[in-house]
């Protein structure tokens, strides 16, 4: 299983999905930074921080995932590289299971950067304008458990993104639900029954009530976990014709 | 020779297509096995049954003595496959490419340096792959194959896109390979001529069946010469070849008459065309020739240009 989580990691080297993996969290930094330059008076660390996890679980993660699944499952749909790996002497869950570590762990990386990026972005932007400084604590394991939770809620979103990535060749499916669900998301915000769609959970992870954040959370994780087993073991009995 | 490659009854349904029927192949050790067959015959299914990649409807599929059915992986560590689509990832070297399967299946590192070499590949395989030619990528797919120094080799259409350069090497690397690695070959192609330089062996697939196998030098002995004949009237010259207890192929311009094994060929000549000349039908050439890889193809998998005759017509 290490060897094949190797091969996965080493697979994204200088590849698109590598690129993506550093553009989403920079596109936040590089917007809370102009918007902290554009500001006139200082505004605490709090709201910066949590301005960007907002954005980041609202609108930027659950398209991060649509694009960086699409382009993990590309790697292998693009060159038609399945039958030869299937070929292999390996257990082909293994090859599955190795590409749902590699993702939940990019996409990880995503939520740490982006907590660097803006971290570094605040702080530039303090630097060139010292008077915009921002006030109050700087909470870092508060907000590493806010991006953390959000993580677990999306799980089950990342593991849905996965699965149809992965069955289909063509990046249409997977776009269309990454694209369908963040607008359902994004319309069905203050709507009760959107703790329930799997693109909404990370952002629930800063709602005030507290069922919503227990719900999504429960509810994006534990079938998340479910649903990437069930992918696994799907795949892996599937034929590729 | 044992067989490294052996089927039974190997069937594959499509759903209503029977895409595979029954295929009983035997491909011995060490054997460069051309399987041949048009596009759609059912070559790649059985490659892939093979493989463990699709399951059979029906029969059973042996590599070197293990089914594949009940162990996909053992059967699988005897194979190294070259399939239609190479799968590499361009964003990567040539070498690390090979290396990315080497970790896969845990072989040393001096494996990959091995296979590079056999296919000389060496200077090339530290460019990425997205910059390789067409006939680069195919000689890392055979580099890639013999990874770890499988006893058998599948190889499904190796020449597909290449230049006649290209071609050549390729020919050149597939008829070394039992010599150099000691391996089988089963070689998948709609090309003849390649198989014909190539291959030790050969089976024909056609409509999902095998209709032809066997030694490929034994099978053109085996089947007598033939006397072709231009003539200005293919069905009356048809029809009188039939009834002389010749077997006859028609084509708009000539008939292609079969002897039997052992007749003499120019004396078989030399009577079908003075009983031609006598009934007063034009003979612009005649002659009897060899048996080629294409006439034997062209019989078993009996393609629309050339009709059977079946019943003379009258005269």
């Amino acid at each position: 299983m290490l060897a094949a989580l190797f091969v996965e990691a080493r697979k994204l080297n200088r590849s698109l999905a590598a690129l993506l993996a550093i553009a989403a969290p920079s596109l936040i930094a590089v917007f809370v930074f102009f918007n902290m330059i554009r500001g006139k008076a200082p505004a605490p660390w709090d709201m910066w921080m949590g301005s960007a996890s907002a954005i980041w679980a609202f609108f930027m993660l659950p398209m991060s995932v649509t694009a960086l699944t699409a382009l993990v499952a590309h790697m292998e749909h693009g060159p038609k590289s399945w039958d030869n790996l299937r070929a292999l002497p390996l257990p082909r869950w293994k090859l599955y299971a190795a590409k749902a570590v590699c993702v939940l762990a990019v996409v990880a990386a995503m939520s740490a950067l982006t907590l660097l990026m803006v971290w570094g972005a605040v702080t530039l932007a303090a630097v060139l304008k010292p008077e915009l400084t921002p006030t109050g604590p700087f909470d870092l394991a508060a907000y590493a458990r806010t991006m953390g939770l959000m993580f677990l809620a999306g799980l089950l979103m990342i593991a849905l993104q996965l699965w149809t990535a992965l069955r289909f060749a063509s990046f249409v499916p997977g776009l269309v639900l990454g694209i369908g669900g963040t607008f359902f998301a994004v319309v069905a915000t203050s709507a009760k029954e959107g703790v329930f769609l799997p693109w909404q959970m990370p952002v629930n992870m800063l709602a005030s009530e507290a069922w919503r954040m227990n719900t999504a959370l429960g509810l994006g994780c534990g079938l998340g976990l479910v649903a990437l087993v069930a992918m696994v073991v799907h795949l892996s009995r599937r034929e590729v014709l | 020779m044992s067989a490294a490659i052996e089927t039974t009854e190997l069937t594959r349904r499509f759903k209503r297509h029977l895409a595979v029927d029954g295929v009983s192949m035997t491909v011995p050790e060490q054997a460069v096995y051309g399987f041949l067959g048009r596009n759609g015959a059912g070559k790649t299914t059985t490659l892939k049954m093979l493989l463990g990649l699709i399951r059979p409807s029906g029969g059973t599929a042996r590599i070197c003595g293990v089914d594949v059915a009940e162990d996909r992986l053992g059967a699988a560590r005897k194979v190294g496959a070259l399939l239609e689509a190479h799968g590499f990832y361009g964003n990567l070297s040539g070498r690390e490419n090979l290396d990315l399967t080497r970790c896969l299946i845990g072989l040393p590192r001096t494996e990959v340096e091995r296979v590079l070499e056999v296919v000389e590949m060496t200077e090339h395989a530290g460019r990425q792959v997205s910059d390789y030619s067409l006939g680069m990528r195919q000689r890392l797919g055979l580099a890639r194959a013999m990874l770890g120094a499988p006893p058998v080799l599948i190889l499904d259409e190796p020449t597909n896109g290449l230049d006649p350069d290209g071609i050549a090497d390729m020919r050149r690397f597939l008829a070394e390979l039992p010599d150099r690695t000691g391996a089988t070959v089963l070689l998948s192609s709609h090309l003849l001529g390649e198989i014909e330089q190539t291959a030790t062996h050969i089976g024909i697939v056609h409509q999902g069946r095998l209709v032809l196998e066997g030694e490929l030098t034994r099978l053109k002995a085996d089947l007598a010469p033939e006397v072709a004949v231009e003539t200005d009237d293919p069905v009356r010259a048809a029809a009188l070849a039939t009834a002389r207890g010749f077997a006859v192929t028609r084509t708009p311009d000539q008939i292609v008459a079969s002897l039997k094994p052992g007749e003499d060929a120019r004396a078989a000549s030399a009577a079908l065309n003075r009983a031609l000349v006598e009934a007063d039908v034009a003979v612009f050439a005649i002659g009897p020739r060899a048996r080629t890889l294409e006439g034997i193809y062209r019989e078993v998998s009996a393609p629309p240009a050339v009709q059977p005759l079946m019943q003379p017509e009258p005269v």
